[in-house]
C-alpha cells in the first residue's frame, strides 16, 4: 500500500502540487457489548482509502477517496490541487512548513497477543461472566460489559521523500452497572467510564484489567448510590482519582495548548484558547507541583506512534514545568509562526480526513504518595471518582465536570457516600490550587477514545498518564 | 465529481449478501457520501477538504441471533465478506427474545431531496461564498467558519424483499466573526440546496452581532429571564431528544419522560414533533430498517405524548414502529433526528420589548448532561450574549454557564417566535425551531470573556 501512497503523491505533483503527501490507511475494528448476560451486539467494521494533501502556492488542498484504482487516485489528486487553488481566492500568508528529515521507516505498537486472533468465544465468555457477577448484586438494573479492538495501518509518502509504514493496535474493555430507582439513575464503571480502559496493547491488556474481580464492587456501588445523599453544594477541598485527573488534563490543558486553537484555526467550532503564543515560559498555569509532558514515545499510550501524520518523529515535549507553561502542541504549518519546529502532533482520523493538531499522550508527572496517602492527609473535603460528564467554554476557561461517585473525607478517612457529584472552576485558578499529586504507584496511563475536533468532525484516541490529585477551595455540588 | 451509484447497482451488490445461505434473514444498509467542506479562519481559507466514501453494513439473523459487520468495500465480494463475518458472530450470541423480524416489503414514498447543483458544487463556488461572507466583516474583525456541500444516497435492502433508496443533498454555512474589543458574532444557515445559502446574509448577521458584542460586561450568575435565539434553542431540544424521546430509554426507565405519558411536562404552548417527511427539514423518507418514517407527536400542548420507536422497541412496547431506527448496531435504540418545535406568534422584537430585565442568547457551547432523569444539562453561552433592560438590548455581557433542567425551562416558556430556523447543535443533527422566551433560567457561574 505504500506504493499507492507514492503513486498519489506523484499524481499530485503532476497535477501541479508544490508539496504533496498521501496516506493510505486501513482500519479494522471489533466491538462487543453484553447486557445482563445477553449479547447486545458484536460489530466488526473495516475501511480502506487514501487521503491526498497538497500545497499549491502556499495554500492547502485535501481530497480523499475509497477508490484506489489508478485513474481514481489521479482524479482525487487533481481535485486536491483544484481545492488548493480555490483557497487562494482569499489571499493570506502562504503556508511555510517547518523542516523535517524525510525518512523511510516502519513502526508498530507493541503487543503480546493479537486481540483479533483471540476466539470470539473467549471474549464473549469474559463479558458474560462479568455481567453475571454484577447481576448477583440485588437492586442492579443493568449489568453491561464491553470490549473494543482497533487495528490501524498507515502508509505515508511525501514529495519530500518520506516513506513510512506504521501499525497500531488498541485494545480496551470495561464494565458498567446501572441502578434505576424513583426518579434516579446511578451508574458505576470500572476501570473507567465510557467503555473502560483502552491502551495501545493486545489481549494481555484485557486480561490485566480485572473486570471479573471488580464486577461485584462496581455493581454494589451503583446500587448504594441510589440511596446516597446528593453531593452538597459548598466550597471545599477536592480530591479526585486518576481517572478524573485524566479528564481534567484533557479538557483544561491538552486542548488549550493546541497551537491551531491558539492561532484561531478552530475558532468557529470547538473554539480557541486563553493561552497566547507569548505565554511560553511566563504563564503560571498551575501550582509548582504540576508538570505536564506530551510524550508520543510512551509505550502503551493511545497517542503513541513512530511518526505523526506529517512524517515528523514522535517526541517528548514539556508542556508545563513546575506550574509554568512551556510549549504548545504544534504542526509543520503552525510551529514556524512561533519560530519553532513541529512538536509532531498532527494526526488524522482515518484516510478520509486531513491531519489536525491532536493530543499525543499528555500526562501529569507523578509526585509522591498514593491516593490513600492524599486522602489520609486531608482533614475535610470531598473525594470524587470516575468521570461522568464534562463541559468547558470556548476559551477553555470555565469548566464544570461531573463524576460518578463521591465520598466525604473526614479526618483522613472516607465517610458518607454522595451521588451526582460535580465541581466547577476556572482553569488556571483550579490548577493553581493543586497541593498534592500522587506518586507512581497510583499513576495510570489512561486512554481517551473519543476526542472530537475539526470540521468535518474527527475522532482521535489519545493518552493521558494521570495520578490522583488534591485541589483547594473548589466549588462542588452545582445544581440546576 | 462522482455521481449517484443508483438503485440498480446497489441491488446488485446487496444481492451478494442477501443470498447468504443457512440463515433466517439478511439486511443490508448502504450509504454513499461525497462532498466538500471549505473551512476558513482569520478571514482566509485554511482547511478545505473533499471526500467520497461508501459504507455497507450487513445484519444477519439466525434463530433470533443477530450479527452485524460493515465495510467500505462496495463490491459483491465486500458485501459477501460482511455477511459471512456477521453470520460467524451469530454462533456466539444468544437469541434476542425481542427480535421483531425484518421490515416487511412495503412502499416508501419518494421524496425529492437531491439537488444536482449542490452535489456538484465546486471548490471555487464554495470559496466564492466564503469570500462574500468574509467581506461582511468590518475593519478590525475576522471571520471563521465552514461552508459545506454534500450529497448522499442511502439504501436498505432485506431478505423480505424490502428495498428502499433515497438520494439527498445538504448545504450549510456557519460563521463566527470576532474582533474589535472582544466582539463575537455567530450566524448559520442549513438547507437541502446550495441555493438556500445566502453567504452575504450570514456574514451580515454575524458581523452585526460581533460589532454589538464588544466590551462585554461581567454579570453575576443567577436566575434570569432569557430569550433564546433558534441556534440556542437547538441545544436543549437536541439533548431532550437524547435524554427523553427514545423508545428504548422510555421503556427502560432511563428517559426523563419514563412514566409520564399523558402528563403535563411543558408549558401549554409547547408542541414538539419529529417529521422527516416535512419539506422544512432534511430527513429522508425511511429509517435504517427500511421502514417509512412518519410524523410523530412527542409533546402536544405541553403534554408528553410518546417517544419514537424502531421495530424492536415497538415490539417491546406493544406498539408499531414509528420509523426511527438508527443504523445497526444501535444500542441506544431509536432517536428522533428531525425535530420540530412548533412556532408561536411573537417576533424577536416582541420578546425583547416585553422583557424588563433579562438576557438575549445567541447560542450555547459544549453542553453536556448533568442529571438525565431531571433533564438537567450544563453549557456555556458564546458568540453574542446581551443584557436586556426595559424592553431594549442594553449592552453585551460576558459568557455565562447555565445548569438547568430542560423540562423545567420548557415549563417556563412565555413567548414563542413565529419564524423557525434549521439550527444545529454541537452534537446533534439540525432541528427546526423558533426563538423562545423563558422567564426563569439558571446560570451557575461565569467566564472571563
Amino acid at each position: 500500500m505504500l506504493d499507492v501512497a507514492k503513486q498519489a503523491v506523484e499524481a499530485a505533483k503532476v497535477a501541479g502540487a508544490d508539496y504533496a503527501d498521501a496516506r493510505v490507511a486501513s482500519e479494522e475494528s471489533e466491538a462487543l457489548t453484553v447486557r445482563n448476560q445477553e449479547m447486545e451486539g458484536i460489530d466488526r467494521s473495516s475501511s480502506l482509502g487514501v487521503g491526498i494533501r497538497v500545497l499549491v502556492n502556499g495554500y492547502w488542498g485535501f481530497a480523499a477517496t475509497a477508490r484506489l484504482e489508478a485513474h481514481e487516485i489521479e482524479r482525487t489528486a487533481r481535485l486536491a490541487v483544484e481545492i488548493a487553488r480555490a483557497a487562494s481566492r482569499l489571499p493570506s500568508e502562504p503556508v511555510a512548513l517547518s523542516e523535517v528529515e524525510p525518512v523511510t521507516a516502519t513502526w508498530s505498537s507493541s503487543m503480546q497477543e493479537d486481540p483479533f486472533n483471540v476466539p470470539l468465544e473467549e471474549k464473549v465468555a469474559l463479558l458474560m461472566e462479568a455481567t453475571r457477577r454484577m447481576q448477583q448484586v440485588k437492586g442492579l438494573t443493568f449489568a453491561e460489559s464491553g470490549l473494543d479492538f482497533y487495528r490501524v495501518k498507515t502508509h505515508f509518502a511525501s514529495s519530500e521523500g518520506a516513506a513510512i509504514s506504521q501499525t497500531s493496535v488498541h485494545s480496551g474493555g470495561g464494565i458498567e452497572g446501572t441502578a434505576i430507582g424513583e426518579g434516579e439513575i446511578q451508574r458505576r464503571s470500572y476501570p473507567n467510564s465510557f467503555r473502560g480502559h483502552i491502551a495501545a496493547a493486545g489481549w494481555e491488556h484485557i486480561q490485566r484489567l480485572g473486570l471479573l474481580e471488580e464486577a461485584e464492587r462496581t455493581a454494589s456501588e451503583a446500587v448504594q448510590l441510589l440511596n446516597a445523599r446528593e453531593c452538597p453544594s459548598e466550597v471545599t477541598t477536592l480530591v479526585v482519582d486518576s481517572g478524573q485527573v485524566e479528564l481534567q488534563i484533557h479538557e483544561s490543558i491538552g486542548h488549550p495548548v493546541e497551537l491551531d486553537r491558539v492561532l484561531g484555526m478552530e475558532e468557529a467550532y470547538a473554539g480557541s484558547s486563553f493561552v497566547r503564543p507569548g505565554d511560553r515560559g511566563k504563564l503560571r498555569y498551575a501550582s509548582d507541583l504540576v508538570s505536564i509532558i506530551a510524550d508520543a514515545t510512551l509505550p502503551g499510550g493511545l497517542g503513541s506512534f513512530g511518526f505523526d501524520d506529517e512524517g515528523v518523529p514522535a517526541q517528548r515535549i514539556p508542556i508545563i514545568v513546575d506550574g509554568i507553561f512551556q510549549n504548545f502542541l504544534s504542526s509543520r504549518e503552525t510551529a514556524p509562526v512561533i519560530g519553532e519546529k513541529s512538536s509532531g502532533a498532527m494526526r488524522a482520523d482515518g484516510w478520509s480526513n486531513l491531519p489536525l493538531i491532536r493530543m499525543t499522550n499528555i500526562s501529569i508527572e507523578p509526585r509522591e504518595g498514593s491516593l490513600q496517602d492524599i486522602i489520609g492527609d486531608t482533614k475535610d473535603g470531598i473525594f470524587m471518582a470516575t468521570n461522568q460528564s464534562w463541559s468547558i467554554d470556548d476559551h477553555r476557561v470555565n469548566f464544570q465536570f461531573g463524576c460518578e461517585i463521591a465520598w466525604r473525607i473526614k479526618d483522613g478517612k472516607l465517610t458518607e457516600m454522595y451521588r451526582n457529584p460535580n465541581y466547577t472552576g476556572i482553569t488556571t485558578e483550579f490548577w493553581g490550587s493543586c497541593d498534592a499529586v500522587g506518586g507512581r504507584e497510583d499513576w495510570t496511563l489512561w486512554g481517551t477514545p473519543n476526542c472530537g475536533k475539526g470540521q468535518p468532525g474527527q475522532v482521535a484516541r489519545v493518552g493521558h498518564g494521570a495520578a490522583p490529585a488534591r485541589f483547594r477551595d473548589v466549588r462542588v455540588g452545582v445544581r440546576g | 465529481m462522482p455521481g449517484i451509484i443508483g438503485p440498480d447497482e446497489i441491488r446488485r451488490v446487496s444481492q451478494a449478501a442477501l443470498e447468504l445461505p443457512g440463515v433466517d434473514g439478511v439486511e443490508v444498509m448502504f450509504m454513499h457520501e461525497w462532498g466538500g467542506l471549505t473551512r476558513f479562519a482569520s478571514s482566509a481559507i485554511h482547511q478545505s477538504t473533499w471526500s467520497e466514501d461508501t459504507a455497507i453494513s450487513v445484519r444477519v439473523v439466525s434463530g433470533g441471533r443477530i450479527g452485524v459487520a460493515s465495510s467500505n468495500d462496495f463490491s459483491p465480494e465486500g458485501a459477501r465478506r460482511c455477511a459471512e463475518s456477521a453470520k460467524e458472530m451469530t454462533q456466539f450470541i444468544a437469541p434476542d427474545p425481542l427480535y421483531p423480524g425484518l421490515a416487511p416489503k412495503q412502499p416508501v414514498p419518494e421524496r425529492d431531496r437531491f439537488d444536482e447543483a449542490t452535489a456538484g458544487t465546486t471548490p471555487e463556488q464554495r470559496a466564492g461564498g466564503v469570500a462574500a461572507l468574509v467581506a461582511q466583516a468590518s475593519d478590525g474583525f475576522v471571520a471563521a467558519g465552514a461552508f459545506e456541500t454534500s450529497a448522499a444516497e442511502v439504501a436498505v435492502a432485506n431478505s423480505e424483499g424490502q428495498f428502499c433508496w433515497a438520494p439527498s443533498t445538504q448545504a450549510s454555512l456557519t460563521a463566527v466573526i470576532t474582533g474589535g474589543e472582544g466582539g463575537n458574532g455567530f450566524a448559520e444557515v442549513f438547507g437541502g440546496s446550495v441555493a438556500d445559502i445566502d453567504s452575504e446574509a450570514v456574514g451580515r448577521r454575524a458581523a452585526v452581532k460581533a460589532s454589538a458584542s464588544q466590551d462585554p460586561r461581567p454579570l453575576s450568575p443567577g436566575r434570569y429571564t432569557v430569550i433564546l435565539e433558534p441556534s440556542a434553542v437547538s441545544t436543549p431540544l437536541g439533548f431532550l431528544a437524547w435524554m427523553g424521546f427514545g423508545g428504548r430509554a422510555l421503556l427502560e426507565g432511563r428517559s426523563c419522560f419514563s412514566g409520564k405519558e399523558g402528563q403535563q411536562v411543558a408549558a401549554k404552548s409547547i408542541s414538539i414533533y419529529d417529521d422527516a417527511t416535512s419539506p422544512l427539514t432534511l430527513g429522508i423518507a425511511f429509517d435504517f430498517e427500511g421502514v417509512p418514517r412518519e410524523r410523530t407527536d412527542l409533546v402536544k400542548d405541553g403534554i408528553f405524548v410518546d417517544a419514537v420507536y424502531d421495530m424492536r422497541s415497538a415490539k417491546q412496547a406493544g406498539k408499531q414502529t414509528t420509523g426511527h431506527a438508527l443504523p445497526p448496531p444501535n444500542p441506544e435504540g431509536p432517536l428522533p433526528l428531525n425535530l420540530f418545535l412548533e412556532p408561536g406568534d411573537a417576533t424577536l422584537e416582541d420578546m425583547i420589548a416585553s422583557t424588563e430585565r433579562g438576557l438575549l442568547i445567541t447560542r450555547f457551547h459544549y453542553s453536556n448532561i448533568v442529571h438525565p432523569v431531571e433533564s438537567t444539562i450544563t453549557g456555556m453561552t458564546r458568540d453574542g450574549t446581551f443584557w436586556i433592560e426595559n424592553g431594549e438590548v442594553a449592552y453585551p455581557v460576558r459568557n455565562l454557564r447555565f445548569t438547568q433542567s430542560i423540562v423545567e425551562a420548557l415549563s417556563h416558556v412565555t413567548m414563542i417566535g413565529r419564524e423557525t430556523e434549521l439550527a444545529s447543535e454541537f452534537f446533534f443533527s439540525a432541528s427546526r425551531v423558533p426563538a423562545l422566551k423563558i422567564d426563569s433560567f439558571n446560570f451557575s457561574s461565569a467566564s472571563d470573556h
